[in-house]
């Protein structure tokens, strides 16, 4: 009598597999500072090409009040401590105060009428 | 008897020329000095006047009969004492210009883009050989115009004495600046198989407060493996820092030093800048404080 027979299922490993982590996305990082930071202006942009490894950040946030520039970026370090393990550089271009924020974006203005 | 070559690098500066033989698409060049006026002193000027015709390139000729203001002629100005003072003696132009010592012997014949500049520099690193100096400005200051004018001299002088001045002779680097030599970056280990008897915290912590400023940056400090690295060493070189250089990368050495790092300072990317012992940040923060001009006071408190 032949042997029962068994029938082995090849998958392909997207059936039933995870994909392969692709990183962090420049949505889970503005998901993560939003959440966190509350800020008045966030932009988050994936200087990686794509890849998730590297961001440019310029935030404002009420949270800077009365914080020099070394603890600004240690809250935003650790608003994103999960991501950062996954992230091979983080800039961050601004961290403000809405006040300083404000200062900034007027000469932007006064030029733009000119 | 021995022959001296000519040192072939009469720039004062770190780029030197390579060869004194080269061709212009036009005529060679002649020379005609006039007086160049400076508080109470004159200087004789180089001047091109370069043929309308021009003909086939043909190589420029080593002596220039048109020139009336040569090495001889020209007057020797007596070499302040004080380096600060150079400035109002010597024109701040290019041309060439002769070394002598107090036995009015000449020691070197250079060229120089600024000739007060390099004057001080010269009082500054050997002030027993230069007490007065003959300054030729070149008119129309291009590679070519400066090399002829400091042939037409070494020539005149070669002639005379039938010997190269001593800081011309190859070798010689008296009065040639040398680049600055790139400091070693600092090894926190002996390596990596080998029993560490205190905790690596404590050697990073001996480190930043032994040192005034250490940057811990990925790669060496002569040749940084990324771009906020490389800015971070250009930083603080264009500011002239004394700094210590650590690199994150050397697993040989360094060996577990990114993830040490991290924890000790609270701080989770590099590179990493330390002065006086406490962490100022990284890149973004370092190129923010220089652009304000906040940088030099405290590096150099």
């Amino acid at each position: 009598m032949s042997e029962p027979h068994t029938h082995t299922h090849t998958h392909t490993p997207t059936e039933l597999e995870p994909e392969p982590d692709m990183g962090v996305t420049k949505e889970q990082v503005e998901s993560s500072l939003k959440s966190k930071m509350n800020p008045s202006h966030l932009e988050v942009i994936d200087t990686s090409g794509g890849c998730g490894a590297s961001f440019a950040i310029e935030i404002v946030s009420e949270q800077f009040e009365g914080k020099r520039l070394l603890e600004r970026h240690r809250l935003v370090n650790g608003a994103l401590e999960e991501e950062m393990k996954e992230i091979h550089a983080l800039s961050i271009k601004k961290a403000l105060t809405p006040e300083q924020w404000k200062q900034q974006q007027e000469p932007e203005k006064s030029n733009t009428a000119a | 008897m021995a022959t001296n070559t000519i040192n072939l690098s009469p720039i004062h500066s770190t780029s030197s020329l390579r060869s004194l033989s080269f061709r212009s698409s036009q005529n060679a060049p002649s020379l005609s000095f006039y007086s160049h006026p400076k508080p109470s002193l004159t200087f004789p000027s180089i001047s091109l006047n370069k043929s309308k015709n021009p003909t086939k390139p043909r190589a420029f000729t080593t002596t220039i009969t048109s020139a009336h203001k040569n090495l001889t002629e020209t007057e020797l100005i007596a070499v302040p004492p004080l380096p600060n003072e150079v400035n109002e003696k010597f024109p701040s132009d290019a041309g060439v210009y002769a070394v002598y010592d107090n036995n009015e012997e000449l020691q070197f014949i250079g060229i120089s883009r600024d000739i007060a500049a390099s004057v001080t520099v010269h009082l500054k690193s050997v002030p027993e050989l230069c007490s007065s100096v003959k300054v030729g400005v070149v008119d129309e200051p291009d590679r070519a115009a400066l090399t002829q004018a400091w042939k037409s001299w070494m020539e005149e002088y070669i002639k005379a004495s039938g010997k190269i001045p001593p800081g011309n002779e190859t070798g010689n680097i008296t009065w040639v600046r040398q680049p600055p030599k790139k400091k070693p970056d600092l090894r926190l280990t002996p390596g990596r198989h080998v029993q560490l008897t205190v905790p690596l915290e404590e050697l990073i912590d001996k480190l930043v407060k032994e040192n005034k400023v250490v940057a811990f940056i990925k790669g060496s400090r002569s040749a940084p493996m990324c771009g906020f690295s490389q800015r971070v060493v250009g930083i603080l070189e264009s500011e002239g820092v004394d700094y210590e250089s650590v690199d994150v990368l050397d697993e040989e050495y360094n060996h577990g030093l990114r993830e040490t790092l991290k924890k000790y300072s609270n701080w989770p990317t590099f590179p990493q800048i330390f002065v006086n012992g406490e962490l100022v940040g990284g890149c973004d923060i370092l190129t923010s404080m220089y652009e304000k001009g906040e940088l030099a006071p405290l590096v150099k408190k």
